[in-house]
C-alpha cells in the first residue's frame, strides 16, 4: 500500500520483534505434540499424550475452575467497584480527585513482588493465607487499577452536554446515567473487564505467595509442575491456555466493534 | 446590590407574577460568582410569554452562565428566577420544563434521531403511540421526516442541530434555551436556520431565549436584545432602540459600525480632534463621540438640513465592498470612516479628493468617557 522505504523498513522492524517475541510461545506449540518423556526440543517423536493426560491430573483441573471462577469474580466485583469511583472522580470530581486516581493505580507501578510480599504479611495476621477470599482480595487490589483507568477514559470522553442535555429532558441522575452514561461507556466496560479478567487468569507472582497446598491457581499448579517433572504436559496446558485467551480476546475485539458502530 | 435585600417569600411571588403577562420569566438580581470575579452580576430581566428574546455581548460576559443558572445547569450564587410565577431558582434541571438546544448539538449519539427526539416525552412518562405521534409531528416540523432511523452521526451539522430543536421543543418547554446553536454552522445554512427558527417560535408561541454573540442574528431575529457585559446587562430593548438610541457607549461601539471618537464638551458642541460638531444634548468634560458610517454623507449626498454638522477633509483610502463604498477621510486630526452604498452610475471618488462631510446632530451620539 504505502510505497515509502522507510514505512517498509518498519514494517519489517516490527515484524523482527514480534517474532522476536513471540517465538518461544510459539516453540510450545510443537513441544505440546511431543511424544518424548521430557521436554526436548525438537521433540524425537510426536503424539497427543501430553494433551490426553492433562485429564490425569485433578489438582490441574481443579485449578482451572479455581482461576476461571476467581477470575470471573474479580471482573464482575471489579466493575462494580470501579464503575462508580470512576464517576466519582471523574464527574463529581472532588478536591484532590486528581492525587486519589494517583493513590488508587499506584500497584501498576509497583513492583508486584513488593506488592505480594505486602499482602502475604497482612493476609497471614488476617489469617487469609491460602483462602479464596485472600486471593480474590489480592487479585482485586492488582486490577482494579486497569479498570479504573480504563473507565475513566471512557467516561472522560462522553460529553458533559449529552448528560445535562438528558437532565434537561427530564431524567433524574440516575436515569441520566441508565440511558446515556453506560451506554456510552460500554466499549470501555468490556475492555476493562476483560483486561481485569485475563489479569487476573494470568497473575502468577501474588497468587504464588497467597495459595497453598490446597489451593492454588492454574499457573501456580503449572509452576509446581514444572519445578518437580519436566514433562511436556505444561506445553499442552499451554496452548490450550493461549487459545482460551485468544478466544477471549476475539470476543471482546467483536463485541467492541460491534459496541462502536453501535455508537456511531 | 446584595441580593438579601431581595427576599421576598415565594407565596407573595405567585401572587405577584401571575397577574403580570410581561414577566412570564423573571429573573431578579440573578448572581453567579466564580471565586472573587461575578459571571453574572445581579441581573434583572423579565420576559413576556411568546417573546423572542436574545442575548447579546462579547466573549466571557455571562451570556452561557446565565441561561445555564436558567436551565438549572449552573447553581445560582444569589437571587430568583421566576417562571410564570413559579421561583424555580432551587428546582433541579429535570423538574424544570425547559428546552436547551447547545451549541454543540449534544445529541445521543447511540439513539437514532427518533429516539432521540422521544427521550423527553419517555421522561414524561407518556404512551407509546402519543410518543410516536409527538415525534412525528416534531420530526415535521423541522423538517426532517424520514430521517427517524438514522443516527446522529450520519446527519450534517443543519440536520443535527434540528434534530436538537425538535428534542427541546417536543417536551413544550415553558421556555427554550438557545446557546449560540447557529456557531457551527456555515454562513449559508446560518442565514436558513435563522429563519426556520424564528418561524418555528411564532407558530409555537414559545418564549425563547437566544444568547448569541453575533449582532446581527441577536437584530435580525429577536423582538428584544439584552446587551450584556462583564456579567452585567447594558441596555434591553428592541433591535432599533439598541442601534438608533444606545444609552451606553459599549452598546453603541457593540451594536452595529461606528465611528468612535474621543472629545471634549462644551455645552452644545463638542471638540473632536480639530472638527468642531453639535450634538444632541449639551455635555461637558471628556466625552466619546460616535458616529455611525453610513450615516455620514460625502459632499452633499442624500438630504441636507441647515443645521448639519460638516466637516471638510481628503480621502486617503478607498476600499469598495460590491453593496456599498468604505472612504476613510482625514479632517483635522480625525480620520472619519464613511460608508456610501453603490450605484451602477456613480463613480468612486478617489483617494487625495478633497470633500465635505455632512451628518445630522440626531446622529451625533455622544457620551460620558469611561474613567
Ligand atoms: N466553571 C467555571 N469556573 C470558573 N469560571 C467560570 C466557569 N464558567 C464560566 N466562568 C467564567 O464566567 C465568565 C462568563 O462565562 P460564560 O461562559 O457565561 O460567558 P459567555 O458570555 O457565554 O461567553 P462566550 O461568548 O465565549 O460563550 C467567564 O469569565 C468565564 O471565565
Ligand atoms: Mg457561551
Amino acid at each position: 500500500m504505502d510505497e515509502r522505504p522507510i514505512s517498509r523498513i518498519l514494517i519489517w522492524l516490527a515484524s523482527a520483534s514480534f517474532l522476536f517475541l513471540l517465538a518461544p510461545v510459539l516453540i510450545v506449540i510443537p513441544l505440546s505434540f511431543s511424544g518424548d518423556v521430557f521436554m526436548s526440543f525438537p521433540p524425537s517423536s510426536w503424539s497427543l499424550r501430553w494433551y490426553a493426560s492433562i485429564g490425569q491430573h485433578p489438582k490441574m483441573i481443579d485449578a482451572f475452575f479455581f482461576s476461571l471462577k476467581l477470575a470471573g469474580a474479580v471482573t464482575v466485583v471489579n466493575l462494580l467497584i470501579a464503575v462508580p469511583a470512576a464517576y466519582a472522580l471523574v464527574r463529581l470530581a472532588p478536591p484532590g480527585a486528581a492525587t486519589l486516581m494517583s493513590v488508587l493505580t499506584a500497584p501498576l507501578l509497583l513492583p508486584t513482588i513488593v506488592l505480594a510480599l505486602a499482602m502475604l504479611i497482612v493476609a497471614a495476621r488476617a489469617g487469609l493465607l491460602a483462602t479464596p477470599q485472600g486471593l480474590f482480595l489480592a487479585h482485586l487490589v492488582v486490577t482494579l487499577p486497569y479498570a479504573l483507568r480504563i473507565i475513566s477514559t471512557a467516561l472522560a470522553t462522553v460529553p458533559i452536554a449529552v448528560e445535562e442535555a438528558a437532565a434537561t429532558l427530564g431524567a433524574t441522575p440516575l436515569t441520566v446515567f441508565r440511558r446515556v452514561t453506560l451506554p456510552l461507556i460500554i466499549p470501555g466496560l468490556v475492555a476493562a473487564g476483560a483486561l481485569s479478567f485475563l489479569v487476573s487468569f494470568d497473575e502468577v507472582v501474588l497468587s504464588l505467595f497467597m495459595s497453598g497446598p490446597r489451593l492454588s491457581t492454574l499457573p501456580v499448579e503449572m509452576y509446581h509442575h514444572v519445578e518437580s517433572r519436566a514433562d511436556p504436559l505444561v506445553a499442552a496446558i499451554s496452548v490450550l491456555l493461549v487459545l482460551f485467551t485468544l478466544f477471549i480476546v476475539i470476543v471482546v475485539d467483536r463485541s467492541l466493534g460491534l459496541a462502536r458502530t453501535f455508537v456511531k | 446590590m446584595p441580593a438579601e435585600d431581595h427576599v421576598s417569600p415565594v407565596t407573595k411571588h405567585n401572587a405577584d407574577e401571575t397577574a403580570a403577562p410581561d414577566r412570564f420569566l423573571s429573573l431578579q438580581a440573578l448572581t453567579k460568582r466564580y471565586g472573587d470575579t461575578a459571571a453574572v452580576d445581579a441581573v434583572d430581566l423579565d420576559v413576556r410569554k411568546g417573546e423572542f428574546l436574545a442575548m447579546l455581548g462579547p466573549s466571557g460576559c455571562g451570556k452561557t452562565t446565565t441561561l445555564r443558572m436558567i436551565a438549572g445547569l449552573v447553581p445560582t450564587t444569589a437571587g430568583q428566577i421566576v417562571v410564570d410565577g413559579r421561583d424555580l431558582t432551587n428546582v433541579p434541571p429535570y423538574q424544570r420544563d425547559m428546552g436547551l438546544v447547545f451549541q454543540s448539538y449534544a445529541l445521543f449519539p447511540h439513539m437514532s434521531v427518533a429516539a432521540n427526539v422521544a427521550f423527553g416525552l419517555e421522561m414524561r412518562g407518556m404512551a407509546k403511540a402519543d410518543i410516536r405521534a409527538r415525534v412525528a409531528e416534531a420530526l415535521q416540523l423541522v423538517r426532517l421526516t424520514g430521517y427517524e432511523d438514522r443516527r446522529p452521526g450520519q446527519l450534517s451539522g443543519g440536520q443535527q442541530q434540528r434534530v436538537a430543536l425538535a428534542r427541546a421543543l417536543v417536551i413544550r418547554p415553558l421556555i427554550l434555551l438557545l446557546d449560540e446553536p447557529l456557531s457551527n454552522l456555515d454562513a449559508k445554512l446560518r442565514e436558513e436556520m435563522r429563519n426556520e427558527i424564528r418561524d418555528i417560535q411564532r407558530r409555537l408561541g414559545t418564549t425563547a431565549l437566544f444568547v448569541t454573540h453575533d449582532q446581527d442574528e441577536a437584530l435580525t431575529m429577536a423582538d428584544r436584545v439584552v446587551v450584556m457585559n462583564k456579567g452585567r446587562i447594558e441596555q434591553t430593548g428592541t433591535p432599533e432602540d439598541l442601534y438608533e438610541r444606545p444609552r451606553t457607549a459599549f452598546v453603541a461601539a457593540f451594536v452595529g459600525r461606528t465611528n468612535r471618537f474621543p472629545g471634549t464638551g462644551a455645552g452644545e458642541v463638542v471638540h473632536v480632534g480639530g472638527v468642531t460638531m453639535r450634538c444632541a444634548r449639551p455635555v461637558s468634560g471628556p466625552v466619546e463621540v460616535m458616529i455611525r458610517p453610513h450615516r455620514i454623507h460625502l459632499d452633499g449626498s442624500g438630504e441636507r438640513r441647515a443645521d448639519d454638522n460638516h466637516a471638510s477633509g481628503t480621502i486617503i483610502r478607498t476600499t469598495y465592498a460590491g453593496n456599498v463604498v468604505q472612504y476613510d477621510v482625514q479632517a483635522g486630526d480625525t480620520v472619519f470612516n464613511v460608508e456610501q452604498s453603490t450605484d451602477a452610475t456613480g463613480a468612486l471618488v478617489s483617494v487625495g479628493t478633497a470633500v465635505t462631510l455632512s451628518w445630522s446632530v440626531a446622529n451625533t451620539l455622544v457620551f460620558e468617557a469611561a474613567p
